[in-house]
């Protein structure tokens, strides 16, 4: 008990610290720092999407770029004509909601593999769309805006300004979406993810709730897309591109499934891996970063946030001095540090092969 | 008409390019139960091994089979090294480890031979055949007969030899097919390097008209995933079938409805996929899955 | 001396522990029971017979210890495991199933006649022999999955609760195949079952299992005789 309150006033010191350090950050870094930063609450929302779509709810998403991009395209055209920018943000919510959720009465019907290629379909579809439809989009050259300036009374340069814009919109989501995974809901995708039938049987109509859940994912796509535009002023097909789609699936993996600090780990993933390996060496950017998702995949293949309950679990072992017992790759249920001594592990690779 | 059939064959055979990597996915799919995104940067990588033994002066049908051999190395080395790891446990997190590759691997070609695309050499001379007043070029009639060759051979293999059943039957339930006997853990890495193989085969068969660079076979990746769903992941047949038709579809769609024309014409066989699939979940061809509770 | 050897074997799963401490003995060309209520360890017992599980303690197979062997290994030494749940390979026709469990052997002429003795073994499986093992009853694929462990011409033969989801005269014929198997294969065989009865069509001398340890040994008759294991597998 007093542990549990230990580990309690530990995690809120850790989020005041962590809410600190948001809101000073960018007063004392320069802007390129502002702007991975901003870039980081832009995709942590876009991420928040994928994740509540295949993390909680355990369906494959490999569209969320065209969401990205709808948002971003919406957001170009509402501040080019002038509209008040609530409006736009509303739109940019709505708009890629009612889209998803359009492909999602149709799609969600489909399981797996059928379910996944409608979505490689969407970001497919939308990028010659984007280019077709210039008067709209801008065409191939894409759509530069110039909005979203700081405010005089704020005293802020514009790069500060629009990262405290993207931030206010992400902890908003987040915790929107934590409040929802967290209830009724989350329960019910929890369910669906598990056992369709199971859920049926207990009253859950896996149907809705994916319905539901894509809807939501299409709306975060939608709103990072608006944020996406703030922070970069500037959107083109490319922002539609399925590798960054497939990237998103990857950092949601790597950040944690079904996890909100995960996702948040994911975010930083998506954005710093790339800046961190190309300022190694920028012809091996995509080397590096391949290198780094894998080197994660090996030692965490639960994802960053399972990070301090494997350290956890590693330090555990080492104090009980136990030799022979080698750590489990992937243990069930994390919870192997109590593992008695007298049963060796098995070799992951056999467990694995066993288990299918 | 002659037009309409140029435009056919055409299709036909920018299809099989992709049918080829289709075929590999389900190859992979199959063995290993995962989608591999990295069945396209595995093909590029033994293509610039064919490109850098053309370049060096070697004869182009030998740094081919070069490349096969390399690729087919490969496969069953990623498979024992890294994907071994990740079967039988959470598929997302399989799948994000062949994303991982797939960047991995690009980088490395990229290493070695930069982003800029390079030209590559041909096994077809440029021209075409005049066949009873249709112009088709030698390249679109090579590679379809290659890759139909291809095809008769795999299915020779997996009908009618030892191994094609020891792999069909790993593929099916590799626990139950080891208490037979059967060495799960080598077939299992045959398989991938078989399909790696098929891969560096589409690789070289479509890097002259490409030029070869580390993301070429990005978008081919893309299409061959859609004929491999479509055609329903479990039936190299449909895979096939699936290409072509998507090959063919966007090669008419741009042909023929103007509004649609070059670069709206990726989106077609997309959109028509979407039907299909809403109508015939299982694929065109594959076999409807009883779910288990 | 015996041809398979248990001393002392423990398993578990995960960190679940499923077996503390079994030792069991088949003689050449014998057949052993080895019964149990469900968790019992019975499966277990096989699976770790197979190199399905790790194991510690011996295993010995013609005197050398197979402990530590994956399941391809141990098969090609002779030990053919049907396992619970049937475990045939759905998606491939009758014939190639057979075909599958011949895979070690070179001697073409002989499989083809082995092919013909499990169709003659099993007249079912005759009519369905180019049927998918996915469509067949649950009774057909019981026996496939037997006269596939029979292609291997193994030295034993590891049974696990064939009777399983059988109607009992379902049950009944294939019990009645394995008899045969026995006498005509010169097959050693470790059965496990829940139904005493028919494991004693095939068996002479039983292991009951406990929660994963050995809690009664014997032969049919001690066995039978004595009223608790007659309550409790017997229904009687």
């Amino acid at each position: 008990m007093e542990k549990l309150l230990a580990r309690r006033s530990v995690r809120l010191v850790a989020l005041a610290v962590f809410a600190v350090v948001l809101v000073v950050a960018p007063l004392v870094s320069s802007p390129f720092i502002n702007y991975q930063l901003a870039l980081i609450a832009v995709f942590a929302v876009a991420l928040l999407g994928v994740n509540i779509v295949m993390g909680y709810t355990g369906q494959v998403s490999l569209g969320q770029s065209a969401f990205l991009g709808l948002g971003a395209y919406i957001a170009a055209y509402g501040v080019k004509n002038g509209w008040p920018l609530l409006l736009v943000l509303v739109l940019c919510a709505v708009l890629p909601a009612a889209v998803g959720m359009l492909v999602a009465l149709a799609a969600a019907r489909l399981r797996g593999l059928a379910l996944a290629m409608i979505t490689i379909a969407l970001p497919i579809i939308g990028i010659p769309l984007a280019r077709r439809f210039s008067d709209f989009t801008g065409g191939s050259g894409g759509a530069t805006v110039s909005f979203m300036k700081a405010p005089d009374w704020s005293g802020l340069a514009n790069d500060q300004w629009r990262y405290y814009v993207v931030l206010v919109i992400a902890v908003v989501a987040f915790l929107l979406a934590r409040n929802l995974v967290r209830g009724r809901v989350g329960r019910a995708f929890a369910i669906v993810k598990e056992n369709e039938a199971v859920a049926l049987a207990m009253g859950v109509s896996p149907y809705r709730y994916k319905v539901l859940a894509f809807t939501i994912a299409s709306l975060l796509g939608g709103v990072a897309g608006f944020s996406y535009l703030v922070v970069v002023q500037f959107t083109s097909p490319e922002t539609l591109s399925f590798f960054t789609s497939i990237n998103l699936v990857a950092a949601m993996v790597i950040g944690g499934s079904a996890s909100i600090a995960g996702t948040i780990l994911g975010a930083i993933y998506f954005v710093v891996v790339p800046v961190l390996a190309g300022a190694v060496n920028s012809a091996r950017t995509a080397l590096i970063s391949g290198a780094i998702l894998l080197a994660v995949l090996f030692l965490l293949p639960r994802g960053l946030a399972s990070l301090p309950r494997r350290v956890r679990q590693l330090s555990a072992r080492k104090s009980h001095g136990r030799t022979g017992a080698t750590a489990p790759h992937n243990s069930p249920d994390g919870a192997s540090s109590a593992a008695p001594p007298e049963i060796p592990e098995i070799p992951a690779a056999n467990e694995e092969r066993q288990a299918r | 008409m002659q037009y309409f059939i140029q435009v056919v064959v055409d299709g036909v055979a920018t299809g099989a390019i992709y049918g080829a990597l289709a075929l590999a996915i389900v190859l992979v799919n199959r063995a290993t139960g995962l989608i591999n995104f990295a069945q396209g940067a595995m093909a590029v990588m033994a293509t610039f091994v064919a490109f850098a033994l053309t370049r060096a002066g070697v004869p182009l049908i030998a740094a081919a089979l070069a490349a096969f051999a390399f690729a087919f190395v490969l496969g069953a080395l990623l498979e024992r090294v890294v994907v071994r790891r990740f079967e039988g446990g959470d598929p997302d997190i399989a799948v994000v480890a062949t994303i991982g590759l797939l960047v991995l691997l690009t980088g490395i070609s990229a290493a070695f031979f930069g982003y800029e695309p390079h030209p590559f050499p041909s096994f077809f001379p440029l021209g075409t055949v005049n066949l009873f007043g249709v112009f088709l070029s030698f390249r679109s009639l090579g590679t379809i007969v290659i890759l139909v060759v291809a095809m008769v051979a795999l299915q020779v293999l997996f009908r009618s030899t030892k191994l094609g059943l020891a792999m069909r039957a790993v593929a099916d339930n590799p626990r139950s097919s080891a208490l037979s006997g059967l060495p799960v853990s080598r077939l299992l890495m045959i398989g991938w390097g078989l399909a790696a193989g098929l891969g560096a085969l589409a690789g070289i068969l479509v890097a002259p008209q490409l030029f070869i660079s580390p993301g070429m076979l990005d978008f081919a990746l893309v299409y061959a995933l859609a004929a491999a769903i479509l055609g329903g992941l479990d039936s190299p047949v449909g895979a096939v079938v699936a290409a072509a038709f998507i090959g063919v579809v966007e090669n008419l769609a741009g042909a023929y409805i103007d509004v649609i024309g070059d670069d709206l014409k990726i989106a077609v066989p997309f959109a028509v996929m979407i039907v299909i699939l809403i109508v015939r979940p299982q694929g065109l061809f594959g076999r409807k899955v009883v779910v288990r509770v | 001396m015996s041809l398979l050897e248990l001393e002392n074997v423990t398993a578990s799963y995960g960190h679940a522990q499923a077996l503390h401490g079994v030792s069991l003995s088949l003689p050449e060309n014998g057949a052993i029971g080895i019964l149990g209520a469900n968790g019992a360890g019975k499966t277990t017992t096989l699976r770790a017979i197979s190199g399905m599980l790790k194991t510690t303690g011996r295993i010995l197979f013609e005197g050398k210890d197979i402990a530590g062997l994956g399941p391809d290994r141990v098969a090609r030494l002779g030990i053919a495991h049907v396992p619970e749940g049937r475990g045939t390979l759905p998606q491939l026709s009758v014939r190639d199933n057979l075909l599958v469990g011949a895979y070690q052997r070179k001697d073409r002429k002989q499989i083809a006649a082995d092919i013909d003795y499990c169709l003659d073994l099993f007249p079912n499986l005759r009519e369905r022999i180019k049927s998918n093992a996915a469509a067949l009853s649950g009774g057909e694929q019981q026996m496939l999955a037997v006269a596939r462990a029979v292609m291997a011409r193994p030295r034993v033969m590891l049974l696990d609760e064939a009777s399983l989801g059988l109607a009992p005269s379902t049950a009944r014929r294939v019990y009645e195949a394995v008899v045969r198997l026995r006498r005509e294969a010169q097959l050693s065989m470790v059965v496990v079952e829940q139904n005493a009865v028919l494991a004693f069509s095939v068996v002479d001398h039983a292991t009951v299992l406990e929660t994963g340890k050995v809690a009664l040994a014997g032969d049919k008759a001690e066995l039978m005789g004595m009223d608790a294991v007659r309550r409790a597998y017997l229904g009687g």
